[in-house]
């Protein structure tokens, strides 16, 4: 099992690495890491926190931007030139399938997502002297998000294309960040609420001491949970698919 | 997985199980919102034996490749029993099964070497034994030193070269191949045909979906005719295609007719280049032998008459409208 999961993530992998798109978007994310202490400077002290909190950003935003195209079209586009068939063929259970290409997905991500961290790390150090490992929490929590936003993507494109795919996921992570704004504490659906704001630690990496080791145990439980329940419905929908 | 077995040769497994596959009351309706049922394939029963070769013929919509892909698992059937090497054909069974599709479905990104690493390790192979098998199968089927080539610049004859290497890439037991030759040049229709005919030497099961009917003909011991999601006809080709109680015979002589008490027997003469084809009633066989033998002609071969597989093709579906029509 777990070797049929890795062989098809691999291959997601290897595929990746070809495409144009995921080049672009390290690319241009590297450009704009590049630039940011170009930006107006907003005091002794505060620079650095500025800096952190806009390259934080800039790396959600470029890794959101490289997992929905990678994630979107992927399992629309295998069933329509129908390479899935020469997967499905073989002793590869649907289920498999879908959380190899999720692995696939997600690696890739976290390799684009190393070298944002890498990039960050380095301009801020040339620019303020200051290495700021700190980033890598951020960007760790940002890698996280983006796993939960291709499990998303995997779930809902098992059964619809892609247009649909992007509309939803974009949906889905803005629905999935406004409970403060909908909800306080007390109210009884604030459990209920499918959150990630467990994921977003922008404020305390770029302003504040960063997030304790127990906190990070936490977000990978939010991100383990919401992962999970995305597969298990996708291998649902998918399961009773006929190709 | 297939490490163990391939101890056990592909003919020990053959015996181990009469029956290689097994469909029973296959159905598929599809039901969409508003629109009544429609039954792409309806109680269709066949076996394929172990180490024949089956071709699975009928005309478009005839339900060929809604029956293969129940058997494979990309289509949830509403009803029936299908079993591969004696196990309902589930995923685990399918270790032991190549596929060949007609048009060859790789991702453009991946090299040659890539994509047959990936079918053998789906297939339960080792790193290893993949490894170790990859190079000898892209030379076995023409593709020596094209490893590292990306697919996007392979051609259509190339890939359906690399679909071959995938389909038996884990030495699999029984091998469906669906429209294999569709739109091969004549080289590459030769290489699927070579395929099917190394297959059934190893002792190994295919079952050929085809329109070629002529490559049917050629290499298959036994066909299940679908028409529009029924089996309309099954057997082996001999049975099927011999015209009972007629013997062909084929002949040369120094004249343009056929000697005496032989030209009142013959049914259908064709003369082409010299020779005349002709069959007679099994019953005058005998005599109209002998009287070519007394009238000096030279017979060069006698046969039980058999028609095409192609006119056979054609008059069972006449017939099959015909009764609809009534």
């Amino acid at each position: 099992m777990t070797g049929r999961v890795w062989a098809l993530a691999a291959s997601v992998f290897l595929d990746a690495l070809r495409r144009k798109v995921v080049w672009v978007v390290v690319l241009f994310a590297a450009v704009m890491a590049a630039a940011i202490p170009a930006l107006p400077s907003y005091g002794f002290g505060v620079v650095e926190a500025v800096y952190r909190e806009v390259a934080l950003a800039l790396t959600y935003l470029a890794t959101m931007v490289l997992t929905l195209s990678l994630a979107a079209n992927r399992i629309p586009a295998e069933i329509e030139r129908r390479t899935v068939y020469g997967v499905l063929v073989r002793s590869v259970r649907r289920w498999e399938y879908l959380l190899g290409t999720w692995l696939g997905i997600f690696v890739t991500v976290g390799a684009a997502v190393f070298a944002f961290t890498v990039v960050d790390v380095v301009v801020g150090w040339l620019a303020y002297g200051e290495l700021m490992f700190r980033l890598a929490e951020g960007t760790f929590a940002i890698l996280l998000e983006a796993g939960v936003v291709a499990a998303f993507c995997v779930a809902v494109s098992s059964v619809i294309g892609p247009v649909v795919v992007v509309v939803s996921a974009l949906a889905f992570v803005f629905l999935a960040h406004t409970r403060s704004q909908l909800l306080v504490p007390e109210d009884i659906l604030w459990r209920l609420y499918p959150s990630l704001d467990a994921l977003n630690i922008i404020n305390p990496v770029a302003h504040g001491g960063g997030v304790s080791v127990g906190y990070i145990f936490s977000m990978l439980l939010v991100f383990v949970g919401w992962t999970g329940i995305l597969l298990l419905v996708s291998t649902a929908l998918f399961s009773r698919r006929d190709l | 997985m297939m490490e163990t077995s391939s101890q056990t040769t592909v003919a020990e497994a053959a015996s181990e199980d009469a029956t290689a596959i097994r469909i029973e009351g296959a159905r598929k309706t599809y039901a969409s919102l508003g629109q009544p049922h429609r039954d792409a394939v309806r109680e269709v029963t066949f076996q394929v034996r172990s180490g024949e070769v089956h071709g699975l013929l009928g005309p478009n919509g005839a339900g060929k490749t809604t029956t293969l892909k129940m058997l494979l698992g990309l289509v949830r059937p509403t009803s029936g029993v299908f079993e591969i090497l004696g196990v309902p054909a589930g995923p685990a069974v399918r270790a032991k099964v190549g596929f060949l599709a007609e048009q060859p479905y790789f991702s453009p990104l991946l090299t040659a070497a890539q994509t047959l690493a990936l079918h053998g390790r789906l297939s339960g192979m080792s790193r290893a034994a993949v490894g170790a098998r990859v190079d000898e199968l892209l030379s076995r089927v023409g593709l020596a030193g094209k490893g590292d080539v990306v697919l996007a610049k392979f051609s259509r004859g190339m890939l359906q070269r690399l679909g071959i290497a995938t389909a038996i890439v884990h030495q699999p037991y029984v091998v469906v191949l669906d429209e294999p030759a569709s739109g091969l040049d004549p080289v590459g229709q030769r290489d699927v045909r070579n395929l099917m005919l190394e297959l059934r030497e190893s002792g190994a099961t295919v079952l050929l979906s085809s329109h070629q009917l002529s490559e049917v003909e050629a290499v298959c011991d036994r066909v299940t005719i679908l028409d529009r999601g029924r089996v309309a006809a099954a057997g082996r080709i001999d049975e099927l295609l011999n015209i009972a109680g007629q013997t062909s015979f084929r002949v040369s002589g120094d004249d343009d007719m056929l000697p005496e008490g032989v030209r009142e027997r013959v049914v259908d003469v064709a003369f082409s280049g010299g020779t005349h084809m002709f069959s007679v009633a099994d019953s005058d066989a005998r005599r109209v032998f002998d009287a070519l033998d007394d009238a000096g002609w030279r017979v060069l071969s006698v046969s039980p008459k058999r028609e095409t597989l192609e006119d056979y093709f054609a008059r069972l579906l006449d017939s099959s409208y015909e009764e609809v029509g009534e």
